[in-house]
């Protein structure tokens, strides 16, 4: 069955396996393709000692990254390709177990400790440190950090915005699959969305929320609101069970 | 405004020691210039006042003269942490050798060391600088400003001369030896 689903396929080589895409390697020792190298590297035409693996590396992931379309099989033939040459490396990169290995009975010959050579050197040091001790400097002005500094949430509760945040979970949507690679949102950038969200009177957090989103969504617009709460530029308060929230 | 009150200024609200280089951008002043005015504000402070302008760590700070040690330290109560005879060896081969790995130190002391490196790096006298290109990558340990400046020396260059190819130690020099550390 697979054979046949793979029968179709263009990209099959005479051997029916997948051949991997035309990924140019361009290193000191070597240029040509990902197959190319692979192929020379098998049949001993290249010695990968010489050939750095980081280019390679370097340009199967700008492959990934620039061709985020690309067919599943070849990326899993040019991966399948990298493993086997940093493999091959890693094993020719293992020293090589000498021959003529000293009898067991043979003491090898340890070098002898010389650290009494530091002695005196150890005697001055620790004479430095005494002399040390009696400078005493200005000591860090007492400076809360910024996680430490007490801001006021009223009544409201880690329960309470636990509660608002479950809330909103409830009403996302499914995570859609997405490709790898996919740029990280920062919290900074979120909290200047929330802020344009956030009105002066106080209003429900799914209420600042236009249209459809995810539980990632809801979990990076939450953080962003508590940062915002601590740095002092939103409010909350509690109205019965309610969590409310509004711009400062 | 004189050059020697600015450089006052800036040292005095610095909590770490002030590289001649940072105070030369923000004077925007000749090095030299600079230099000059460190040795008149150290001079000033030689003779009067209960601080003196010390050279540590790569830059420059105040600290109150040694005289007052015992009165601060008193109303101060410095917490102080004792540090054994081999943490002491492994920071003085780290100190002279540097960049060096867990390895070589080894084989300086022929015992092993790991104990004495994870002591240092927690207190920040030893800090990763980089790894060996050599099969597992190993980590190169280098003294840091907080080396220089807990054993009281202006930069690394100021290190007591070590003198390699003495002679092995006496019994009577193994007792061990215990020193204490301020902060």
């Amino acid at each position: 069955m697979a054979n046949r689903a793979l029968a179709g396929n263009p990209n099959l080589n005479t051997l029916g396996v997948v051949a991997p895409p035309p990924i140019l390697v361009q290193t000191p020792a070597f240029e040509g393709t990902l197959a190319t190298l692979f192929r020379c590297v098998r049949e001993h035409k290249v010695d990968l000692l010489e050939v750095p693996m980081e280019p390679i590396c370097e340009a199967y992931l700008c492959y990934l990254m620039e061709s985020p379309a690309a067919n599943l099989d070849e990326a899993a033939a040019a991966l399948t390709v990298l493993a086997y040459l940093l493999e091959r490396k890693a094993w020719q990169l293992l020293p090589v177990v000498e021959e003529d290995e000293p009898e067991m009975d043979e003491a090898t010959a340890l070098p002898d400790p010389t650290t009494y050579e530091y002695a005196d050197v150890i005697q001055r040091l620790m004479e430095n440190h005494d002399e040390r001790t009696k400078l005493f400097f200005r000591t860090a002005t007492p400076q809360l950090d910024l996680y430490e500094i007490p801001y006021d949430v009223g009544d409201v509760t880690a329960g309470d915005l636990a509660k608002a945040f479950e809330r909103l979970l409830r009403r996302a949507n499914p995570e859609p699959v997405e490709l790898l690679a996919k740029p990280r949102k920062s919290i900074q950038e979120q909290m200047k969305f929330v802020l344009l969200a956030l009105k002066p009177s106080y209003q429900r957090i799914e209420e600042m929320f236009v249209g459809e989103y995810t539980r990632t969504d809801a979990v990076y617009w939450f953080l962003a609101l508590l940062e915002l709460i601590r740095l002092g530029s939103a409010q909350v308060k509690l109205e019965g069970e309610e969590v409310l929230f509004a711009k400062k | 405004m004189n050059l020697v009150d600015q450089l006052e200024a800036l040292i005095f609200v610095t909590e770490a020691p002030v590289r001649i280089a940072d105070l030369v951008r923000v004077l925007g002043v000749p090095e030299g210039t600079v230099e000059q005015g460190l040795e008149l504000l150290a001079e000033r402070h030689a003779d009067s006042g209960a601080f003196k302008l010390v050279k540590l760590a790569g830059g420059y700070q105040f600290a109150t003269k040694p005289e007052y040690a015992e009165l601060v330290a008193n109303y101060l109560q410095p917490q102080r942490s004792k540090m054994s005879r081999s943490v002491m060896e492994v920071l003085a081969v780290i100190a002279y050798r540097q960049p060096v790995t867990v390895a070589d130190i080894e084989v300086v002391r022929g015992v092993q060391s790991d104990y004495g490196v994870r002591i240092l790096a927690e207190r920040n006298l030893i800090c990763e600088v980089g790894r060996l290109d050599r099969p597992g990558r190993p980590v190169l340990w280098g003294t840091t400003a907080q080396f220089l400046h807990q054993f009281n020396l202006p930069d690394k260059d100021s290190l007591p001369k070590l003198e390699l190819g003495g002679l092995p130690p006496t019994a009577h020099d193994q007792t061990p030896l215990l020193m204490e550390e301020s902060e």
